[in-house]
């Protein structure tokens, strides 16, 4: 082994020591008490056998579209990192321009190869009630997207080329960060750019938004609510932003009536619960910790193609991005899982409410058709959530802790 | 390829007569009284040929001499209410108009194509509508809870008709037709012959989109500002089907381009007007910028098929824009300049309907057969060239009034691929 070959080594194995301390960090400084354990659930007890029965039939279709759709895409797209460079004779645009052109394209196909699994989940959620959106307007929709996803994709090469025609091979050192400081400024400015959202008119969850945000050190925080009913039936809430432009959005379908004002406000405190909890800042941390040994993969992975200055790398890098992104999902929706759990906590300290968490959550099931318990491999890879039924027992471990008085 | 069995001849000599001029669509009434109860009789005898046709592989005759006698006299009125001739027409049809129509002899016809002549004649009516009436290039598009509910409504002016109501003042003033006006009218009478033609199964030979092929319109005088077409028409449906999203790195950065334009234009008039000729920087920085737009918009309209370059750089494109360098001015020219560009501008916007309904066309053609269908193409290209025409003139980079008459200049190469 040469010395040179050898420090290489050394720097990576430095460089994997220094992300696993990261992480841990990271991970670590978001939890729920480390003496909690979780009691068992008795979903017979919370749920009818139709109930749970009909949550397994919707997720199960919506699993194997998923699945199929992955397969699909990797597919295409490792046809499209083989071929997709023959695209270029389509442009006399330069090798930048050219490779915008094959960065199009390849989402172009991606989008065409997911439509019909797209197109089943819209016909599934239709069927079962849950999603209201008409084919052509989700079509018109999927094809805005597609213009939005052109748009990023172009200003993501422009950037990695452009670097990579100063830098060469290493432009992932300037690339990586670059990529995590546009993500910070994408996050702070994403509440601006949601659609039909307009200010929470209900003056007594406001108030209780207001007392648990002081409770939870918080300053106030906007609370907004986003029209979704005429796409779904489904509820669902988020945190959003940076530091002043922080707000909690609300879907209209959380305030329509199947939900009591105890739950609703038990929904607000565990978005008020990320936002305490800096889990859109930790996420930015976590997404550096991803991006920049991804960028190097990529970097490393196009070199045969004369690196990313290169359109013909263009197709290539879209796959191992895919590929990538595929690999560190099963660890990714952990991350997320983690938060969400800390969220749940915040919010069960926050209200002292574990009646109405139980409430809400056994809703997600009954009105969402969420399953409470899904296969170990849809949990490990698509959980982005705790499980209802880890959820449920969560708030009857808070209440375990802490017993009504009497 | 074959020549066309329909071709309009012109033999008109541009002097009008201004008091038939003023009067000319009041004049015209007894023309379109009567051209209605023809039509209503050659509706039928066009049905009567259509199953003829379709049983016997030929047209009858009578009944092609009939329908070619009405196309030519709808032909006949038109030339004259859209100021393209000058006589009084006759009320039979009889040849040896100014603006005639030559139809061949009844010919063997596919059955096939024969039945389905009415849904393969779609694309056809719909570039007539935008050369003669007006463009459908209006979309209303809205979504309800059960579904999404498409309208369609016919918008914009076509060119024929925009380009008569220009030269309607033209003449007033000079007693005379411009060249180019008539020869442009004189092309979409041409192409909307041979749809009637088409349409009323007098031939099967589709009509013919190509601008430059009217044996009678005489080439264009030279221009400064000139197209180039040396595009290969095969196409790629992959980048067809994504043309329009694929253009959006371009929009923006027109978008952008232009703001800067918009300022240098304000600098380029004042200084011409000042000092009777573009300086050489600005006029160098928007002619960069125009050619830019035209390759932008040869892509997005499906004239050009490779991906433009960002630089508007000569030579870049397939679709390509010569144009000249600073030259001097007039002083007066240049001060009201946008205000005598406004004509043009109507014209332009015109044959935007044309290059719309063209693009539309053309997307379909293209992913079904994966080939730019070459008569729209040079359509389109002509479409285009006006524009650039129109825009060299209103930002200063030519004093020369564009040209609208149909001529193309088509690279050799090009020529050989059609065929």
């Amino acid at each position: 082994m040469s010395a040179r070959r050898a420090a290489g080594l050394a720097a990576l194995a430095l460089a994997a020591a220094a992300w696993v301390v990261f992480a841990l960090l990271l991970w670590r400084s978001s939890r729920v008490p480390a003496s909690l354990r979780l009691p068992k659930v008795d979903l017979g007890a919370l749920f009818t056998a139709h109930q749970l029965a009909r949550a397994r039939s919707f997720e199960r279709f919506i699993r194997i579209d998923w699945l199929l759709s992955e397969l699909a895409l990797l597919g295409v797209l490792a046809v499209y990192a083989r071929r997709g460079a023959r695209f270029a004779r389509e442009s006399a645009a330069g090798r930048t321009g050219t490779g915008l052109l094959l960065g199009m394209l390849g989402l172009g196909i991606v989008w065409l190869a997911q439509l019909p699994f797209g197109f089943a989940e819209v016909w599934w959620e239709r069927r079962w009630g849950i999603g209201h959106e008409s084919y052509a307007k989700w079509l018109l929709g999927g094809w805005l997207g597609l213009a939005g996803a052109f748009l990023f994709v172009c200003a993501a090469l422009v950037i990695v080329m452009g670097l990579a025609r100063v830098l060469g091979g290493r432009w992932w050192l300037v690339g990586g960060p670059v990529f995590v400081v546009l993500a910070a400024l994408f996050t702070f400015v994403q509440p601006y750019l949601l659609g039909g959202t307009h200010p929470l008119r209900d003056r007594a969850l406001l108030a209780d938004a207001e007392r648990f945000a002081r409770a939870e050190g918080l300053p106030r925080i906007k609370i907004v609510v986003q029209d979704v009913h005429a796409e779904t039936s489904s509820p669902n809430a988020e945190a959003v932003g940076l530091g002043p432009t922080r707000r909690v959005v609300l879907w209209d379908t959380l305030l329509d009536g199947r939900f009591t004002p105890r739950e609703v406000r038990l929904v607000v405190a565990h978005e008020l619960g990320h936002l305490s909890r800096n889990h859109l800042l930790k996420g930015l941390a976590w997404f550096a910790l991803f991006a920049i040994p991804g960028a190097w993969v990529i970097a490393r992975a196009t070199r045969r193609r004369g690196g990313m200055a290169e359109p013909a790398a263009v197709p290539l890098a879209l796959f191992v991005l895919v590929v990538l992104q595929l690999l560190a999902l099963p660890l990714q929706v952990a991350i997320s899982r983690h938060f969400e759990a800390e969220a749940d906590w915040m919010a069960l300290r926050t209200t002292r409410d574990p009646a109405a968490a139980t409430g809400v959550f056994r809703k997600f099931t009954t009105v969402a058709l969420e399953q409470p318990d899904p296969p170990d491999w849809a949990y490990l890879l698509l959980a982005d959530h705790p499980t209802i039924e880890q959820r449920i027992g969560m708030a009857k471990a808070w209440r375990n802790l802490h017993p009504p008085p009497g | 390829m074959d020549e066309h069995p329909v071709r309009v001849t012109v033999t008109d000599d541009l002097q009008r007569n201004r008091w038939t001029v003023f009067f000319r669509l009041i004049l015209a009434i007894p023309h379109f009284i009567w051209l209605a109860l023809w039509g209503i009789a050659a509706f039928v005898a066009a049905f009567v040929n259509w199953l003829v046709t379709l049983v016997d592989g030929r047209s009858p005759e009578p009944l092609f001499d009939f329908l070619a006698a009405y196309i030519r006299y709808a032909t006949h009125v038109y030339a004259y209410v859209l100021l393209a001739a000058n006589p009084y027409p006759g009320f039979t049809g009889e040849p040896g108009y100014p603006v005639d129509v030559e139809l061949g002899r009844p010919e063997r016809q596919n059955r096939w194509k024969t039945g389905f002549r009415i849904v393969l004649a779609i694309p056809a009516i719909a570039v007539t509508g935008a050369l003669v009436d007006g463009a459908p290039y209006s979309w209303n598009a809205q979504a309800n809870g059960g579904g999404g509910n498409m309208s369609f409504r016919t918008a914009g002016t076509g060119v024929a008709v925009t380009v008569a109501f220009l030269a309607w003042f033209a003449i007033l003033a000079r007693g005379r037709m411009p060249r180019g006006f008539r020869d442009l009218v004189a092309f979409c009478l041409r192409y909307a012959a041979q749809t009637y033609a088409y349409v009323f199964v007098l031939t099967e030979r589709y009509p013919d989109a190509d601008p430059a092929l009217p044996e009678a319109v005489e080439p264009a005088p030279p221009s400064p500002v000139r197209l180039t077409l040396e595009d290969d028409p095969r196409r790629s449906r992959l980048t067809v089907f994504f043309r329009l999203l694929l253009a959006i790195p371009h929009v923006v950065w027109l978008a952008l381009w232009s703001i800067a334009a918009f300022f240098a234009l304000i600098g380029m008039w004042v200084a011409t007007v000042i000092a009777a000729r573009p300086p050489d920087g600005l006029h160098g920085f928007l002619s960069s910028y125009l050619r830019y737009a035209i390759h932008v918009y040869a892509f997005v309209f499906l004239i050009g098929g490779p991906f433009p370059a960002f630089n508007g750089a000569p030579g870049t494109y397939p679709v390509d824009l010569e144009l000249p360098g600073p030259e001097p001015q007039g002083r007066w020219g240049a001060f009201f300049r946008l205000v005598l560009a406004i004509p043009a501008f109507a014209v332009a916007g015109a044959l935007g309907g044309v290059l719309f309904v063209s693009a539309v066309l053309a997307w379909f053609f293209s992913l079904v057969t994966a080939r730019e269908p070459v008569g729209l193409q040079r359509l389109g290209a002509f479409a285009l060239r006006y524009t650039a025409q129109t825009d060299a003139y209103a930002f200063l980079l030519t004093s020369r009034y564009p040209y609208s008459g149909p001529a193309t200049r088509v690279a050799d190469e090009q020529l050989a691929l059609a065929e």
